[in-house]
């Protein structure tokens, strides 16, 4: 118990550190973006005549906040801020903070992308399983085919086609937004069926982008684990079939889990291809807008939000194999 | 069934091959070998003879791209192996054929203790009483100098290679076989390790009366535990008989170059004589006459076209032309 705790704590101080110097790079980074809208307002006040004085004020009215002072200054607002759980506050949307922004937003990023990529884990493991014990045969060859043809075609190509074939060619689904509008948003009926309808192509498109790479990740751990010699011993003990698989699957899942925690984690990125192309209001396409608009304080609270989650999945794909690991469990004590 | 004696194993006209893109080659070709009841047979030779291939047979478990092409692999109270599938295949192994592996150091899976995967077993072969199983286990761990309760509660990472080794040989006899097949059980193990593994074999093997079957290619291993040896070269058999015979006056031109190439620890060793050549692979075992005939000093005509039959002799079996034509009146093995 002790050494968990202990290796928790390593974790949390070696991810609070992460954090920080991300946080920093891209406080930098983006305050060197040129186009400051900030200041455009401020110099456009005093072009149309207002004192320096008056256009500060009403700057600072709009935006809530001065758009003075030094770099430094303004790096030390903002970390104060953060220690506080303040993101700060829109420049886009005056008068909106950051986290509520990024709170709505979330909502519609995270259950389409993580049943995106539930969907395709499931789909790719166990595909990936038949197609490394049929590995030569022809199905194998296909299954195998098949996931190296969609891990090859770009997501944004995948979506422009699920929109032409679901949409255009055969239209039973909607091509954009979240839900339609006509319907109260509420626990009823008609509503969810929209929000599901609405949800189906966004989920396939990323089921259908990312199962490629977990049927080639999972069919190369499989036939890996078949070829190690406790599964022939196994069999040669005469171990039942269950159990013969039970040994094969828990072995070569292992590595998986690493990669299925850190897409987790990349699930808070949004997926900014899929979002724009279904106009589905999530963190990728608030994050593109907020570039666009030369947001600071938005761009930084999306890469925030993101930094975080994927270094909470990492500390938690960590833990969680020195659970399903024995191997690493005793690692650790010794 | 038999399962309070030792079974008899008798392997007639075995051949296996091996799929590749060059056709069908065969690993063992027409092997005959029989194991007597209650004894300890060695098997050696070089890398590639044939050897885990035929130790294989015995469960019927050669690995795809091989397969046996024919011939009879027949255990007592079991039956022609051969012909065993599906369950009736899966019960026979581990039940009736115990099996240590070459690799035993990687023979358990890494991700359950030891204990946990012996309850696998028990529940594979529908035993009702695992109390009694894990007991078993752990008296036969003890047995083998080791503290069961603790190996049990071991993952494969926490024990040393030779306590991994005992596990593999707890594994083959916890189910109670009276056939044990050890496919070069002290491979990759120290000396003194590799002593104590051979006489918990050898204990064992009288406690339990099995018939046990060694594959080795360390002739001092062979000469310590085997009561018979057989000499295998190119996928054949080609010398077999009583351990002492067979090292003390070796017969087939092979097995004596083997025992010369034996260094001694009294003496030059200049003295070893290595065989000269190499011995064959899969691709180039001939198609015809005698394998060994490329590195044979008694090489004569009829060895380039016509295989040896093995002879049999005074319990001696021997496959050579020219010591069949030196030997004495040879009766051929059908009238034995």
């Amino acid at each position: 118990m002790k050494t968990v705790v202990r290796r928790l704590s390593g974790h949390l101080l070696r991810g609070l550190a992460m954090i920080w110097v991300v946080t920093t790079l891209s406080f930098v980074i983006i305050r060197n973006i040129p186009g400051d809208p900030v200041r455009g307002q401020y110099e456009k006040l005093i072009e149309q005549g207002m004192s320096p004085d008056q256009a500060e004020r009403s700057t600072a009215a709009l935006y809530g906040f001065l758009p003075t002072g030094s770099l430094w200054d303004q790096y030390t607002d903002y970390l104060n801020g953060l220690l506080h759980g303040n993101l700060g506050q829109s420049l886009s949307t005056p008068g909106t903070g950051v986290a509520t922004l990024i709170g709505s937003a979330a909502k519609w990023t995270i259950l389409p992308v993580l049943g995106g990529t539930l969907l395709s884990f499931l789909l790719g493991v166990t595909l990936g399983v038949y197609a490394a014990i049929k590995r030569s045969g022809k199905l194998g060859d296909a299954l195998a085919i098949s996931g190296s043809l969609l891990h090859g075609i770009p997501q944004y190509v995948i979506g422009l086609l699920v929109v032409a074939v679901f949409s255009t060619l055969w239209p039973i689904l909607p091509a954009g937004g979240p839900v339609d509008i006509d319907f109260a948003p509420g626990f009823n009926g008609p509503y969810i069926a929209s929000l599901i309808q609405h949800a189906t192509l966004p989920v396939l498109t990323y089921a259908l982008a990312s199962y490629g790479g977990w049927i080639l990740a999972m069919k190369s751990s499989v036939a890996t684990v078949l070829g190690d010699d406790f599964i022939m011993a196994a069999e040669l003990r005469g171990m039942s079939r269950g159990i013969l698989f039970r040994y094969i699957a828990r072995n070569a899942i292992l590595p998986l889990f690493t990669i299925l925690a850190l897409s987790l984690g990349l699930l808070f990125g949004g997926a900014i291809f899929i979002e724009s192309i279904f106009n589905y209001p999530g963190l990728g396409l608030l994050l593109v807008n907020s570039i666009g608009a030369r947001d600071y304080a938005l761009m930084g609270g999306t890469f925030l939000v993101l930094t975080v989650a994927i270094v909470v999945a990492n500390i938690a794909a960590d833990l969680l194999y020195a659970v399903i690991d024995p191997r690493v469990r005793k690692g650790a004590e010794a | 069934m038999t399962r309070t004696s030792a079974p008899g194993v008798r392997v007639k006209d075995l051949t296996v091959v091996y799929k590749t893109p060059a056709g069908e080659l065969p690993a063992l070709g027409g092997v005959s070998l029989s194991l007597a009841p209650g004894t300890i047979t060695g098997i050696v030779g070089e890398s590639g003879s044939g050897k885990s291939t035929l130790a294989l047979s015995l469960l019927n478990a050669v690995q795809p791209p091989g397969r046996i092409k024919e011939g009879v692999v027949e255990i007592d109270g079991l039956g022609d192996v051969v012909k065993l599938t599906g369950e009736e295949l899966r019960r026979a192994r581990g039940r009736q054929v115990g099996y240590v592996f070459q690799a035993a150091q990687n023979s358990l899976n890494p991700l359950k203790t030891v204990g946990k995967q012996l309850l696998d077993l028990g529940r594979s072969h529908d035993f009702d009483d695992l109390p009694a199983l894990l007991k078993d286990a752990r008296a036969l761990l003890g047995r083998m100098g080791l503290d069961g309760g603790r190996v049990l509660d071991s993952y494969q990472h926490e024990l040393s290679g030779g306590m991994r080794q005992r596990v593999g040989i707890m594994f083959a006899l916890v189910l109670n076989a009276h056939l044990v097949v050890l496919d070069e059980p002290t491979t990759a193990l120290d000396m003194i390790t590799q002593a104590a593994i051979l006489k918990i074999v050898r204990d064992v093997h009288h406690e339990r009366g099995l018939t046990t079957l060694i594959i080795t290619h360390d002739m001092g291993v062979a000469a310590e535990v085997t009561d018979s040896l057989a000499v295998m070269y190119g996928g054949r058999v080609v010398e077999h008989g009583p351990t002492t015979e067979v090292l003390g006056s070796p017969r087939h031109p092979y097995t004596k170059g083997l025992i010369r190439a034996i260094p001694r620890l009294s003496g030059d060793i200049d003295e070893a004589r290595a065989l000269p050549g190499r011995p064959p692979t899969l691709g180039t075992i001939p198609k015809q006459g005698c394998v060994f005939r490329e590195r044979c000093p008694l090489r004569i005509a009829v060895c380039d076209t016509v295989d040896p039959e093995p002879i049999t002799r005074d319990a001696r079996t021997v496959a050579c032309h020219a010591v069949g034509r030196l030997a004495t009146p040879v009766v051929p093995k059908e009238y034995v």
